[in-house]
């Protein structure tokens, strides 16, 4: 090989591999773009096309069994924004602003977002490896053969009881993280809790909470459209479901993060 | 009615060509084996059919109407009409065996829940499976699983059913029901069978034609009688099972 061909080697290399990088980048975006409009189509009233059994047992593995974790998630959020903000409470003696320095965090960003990475690590992971299995198993194409649309059956439960239940758990998950930090305000502050209470009734407004949930349904909207749409792309076995999973739960992280920086700057 | 046709079928996968130009007629009512090496391109042949796969070049007929370019949604009347029974079952693990059998019952038919279930077992007792109804698939081994599908593609009365491997790890007297079901539906109900097989008892048994897929090409389409005659030693070391010769492995 001549030294210029070495030299146009080790250019083309780097170039190369930027290609393929970007040509991935534009596949998932493409990807996951094409799988959001299959869904809104689906939701149009004249294409409804839901799996009632298939959506109950969705929601049920989605929601109730996740209840526990956000319930304990939840409380330890409340308690730990109560002592991160206790030793300055101490300092100016503002007991009467604890519930409220907690509370607004807590609605407007930290609950929705701390629940939605739990969630995505829980429930869209599951999803993730559980239709990648059925995709590297012939069962998606079983389906098709059964002429039975994978989107409308699979993934309209899964989009709908995601969002749903990412809704729902944050209603719970703002209510237990307000009890978790009015327990810790309590016995570990001393501030009692009625205060805490009155501080949050007071001045946290209800546009914070609207803002928090807002937030959780658009969690919900990302973490199943990525979650899906890797499952049913993957291919190569176990590693390939390993891989799927993967790369759903970091898209899904990311995507959260985007969400949340758009959703509160939108609101500023 | 139920006239299938391949019609010069070329299929590729990145740089493996698995299909190079086969033709292949199946008529009414029979009972037609496709069989070859592992990796001949007998599965991929028939995903054409109902539109899994799409070829590189070629035609797929059904009845004499080119489907070849149908979109996916107008491949599912045609999959109502050719049901597949896939080489590995392909059972859902998150549903009891007669949900799964239920299912496109539930979906195609204008049936309560109840009464496709009533309907799913009736199916199951044709494969003698019925009494484990209410288990899940991860509960049975690969040949228990099989005949299940075969109930579920069994479920919409189709016209066609490929069957892909239908007979492997099932035990021989089990595997002599699958045969004789298959038997049946072609001569009392008139379904057409494309079965893929390497079951020799099963091929020289049940089989009404064969086609013998290899290198990606038609070697021989013929009756028992033709591959039993053939002077071809690629065919002759295929079906006497003998582990050297010309075949390339």
């Amino acid at each position: 090989m001549s030294p210029m061909h070495k030299i146009a080697r080790t250019f083309q290399r780097p170039l190369h591999l930027l290609g393929d990088w970007a040509m991935g980048w534009f596949h998932h975006i493409g990807g996951l773009g094409l799988l959001t409009w299959q869904v809104l189509v689906y939701l149009l009233p004249w294409k409804w096309n839901f799996d009632g059994p298939e959506t109950w047992r969705t929601m049920y593995r989605v929601g109730v069994k996740s209840f526990p974790i956000v319930v304990v998630t939840a409380v330890l959020v409340g308690a730990i924004m109560v002592i991160q903000s206790g030793l300055y409470i101490e300092q100016y003696g503002a007991h009467g602003l604890l519930g409220w320095g907690a509370g607004y965090a807590i609605l407007r960003s930290v609950g929705p977002i701390l629940i939605g990475l739990m969630f995505s690590g829980r429930v869209g992971a599951n999803n993730t490896a559980e239709l990648g299995t059925m995709k590297v198993t012939d069962q998606i194409d079983a389906l098709r053969a059964l002429s039975i649309d994978p989107v409308a059956y699979l993934v309209m439960p899964r989009f709908m009881a995601m969002i749903v239940m990412m809704f729902l758990l944050v209603v719970v998950g703002n209510a237990t993280a307000l009890i978790g930090g009015a327990l810790t305000s309590q016995f570990l502050l001393d501030v009692n809790m009625v205060l805490f209470f009155q501080s949050v009734v007071t001045y946290v407004l209800l546009e914070d909470l609207m803002h928090g949930l807002m937030k959780s349904v658009a969690f919900g909207f990302a973490i199943a459209i990525i979650s899906c749409y890797f499952g049913l792309q993957t291919s190569g076995g176990a590693v390939g479901v390993g891989r799927a999973v993967n790369a759903s739960v970091v898209g899904s992280a990311i995507a959260l993060f985007a969400i949340d920086y758009a959703i509160t700057y939108a609101a500023l | 009615m139920g006239h299938i046709e391949f019609r010069d079928i070329y299929k590729s996968f990145g740089p493996k060509h698995v299909l190079r130009g086969v033709s292949l007629n199946v008529d009414p009512g029979e009972v037609f084996f496709i069989i070859g090496q592992s990796g001949a391109g007998k599965s991929v042949l028939v995903k054409h059919l109902i539109g899994l796969l799409r070829p590189d070049s070629g035609r797929v007929l059904l009845d004499g109407v080119d489907v070849t370019d149908f979109k996916e949604k107008e491949f599912y009347p045609i999959r109502k009409r050719c049901a597949m029974v896939f080489q590995n079952s392909t059972l859902f693990d998150s549903m009891t065996l007669v949900d799964n059998v239920a299912l496109p019952i539930r979906k195609h038919r204008d049936v309560t829940v109840k009464e496709a279930r009533e309907m799913a077992v009736d199916k199951l007792r044709l494969v003698g499976m019925h009494t484990y109804a209410e288990r899940f698939p991860a509960d049975f081994g690969d040949g228990m699983r099989k005949k299940v599908a075969i109930a579920r593609a069994l479920t919409l009365d189709p016209e066609f059913v490929i069957f892909d491997e239908p007979t492997t790890g099932i035990d021989p007297i089990s595997a002599a029901m699958v045969d004789k079901l298959i038997r049946h539906l072609s001569d009392n109900i008139g379904v057409t069978s494309i079965v893929i097989s390497h079951d020799l008892r099963s091929i020289f048994g049940i089989a009404d034609r064969i086609a013998m897929l290899y290198q990606g090409k038609l070697l021989l389409d013929g009756t028992q009688e033709d591959y039993k005659n053939s002077d071809n030693p690629i065919i002759q070391q295929f079906i006497q099972g003998q582990p050297e010769g010309p075949m390339e492995v």
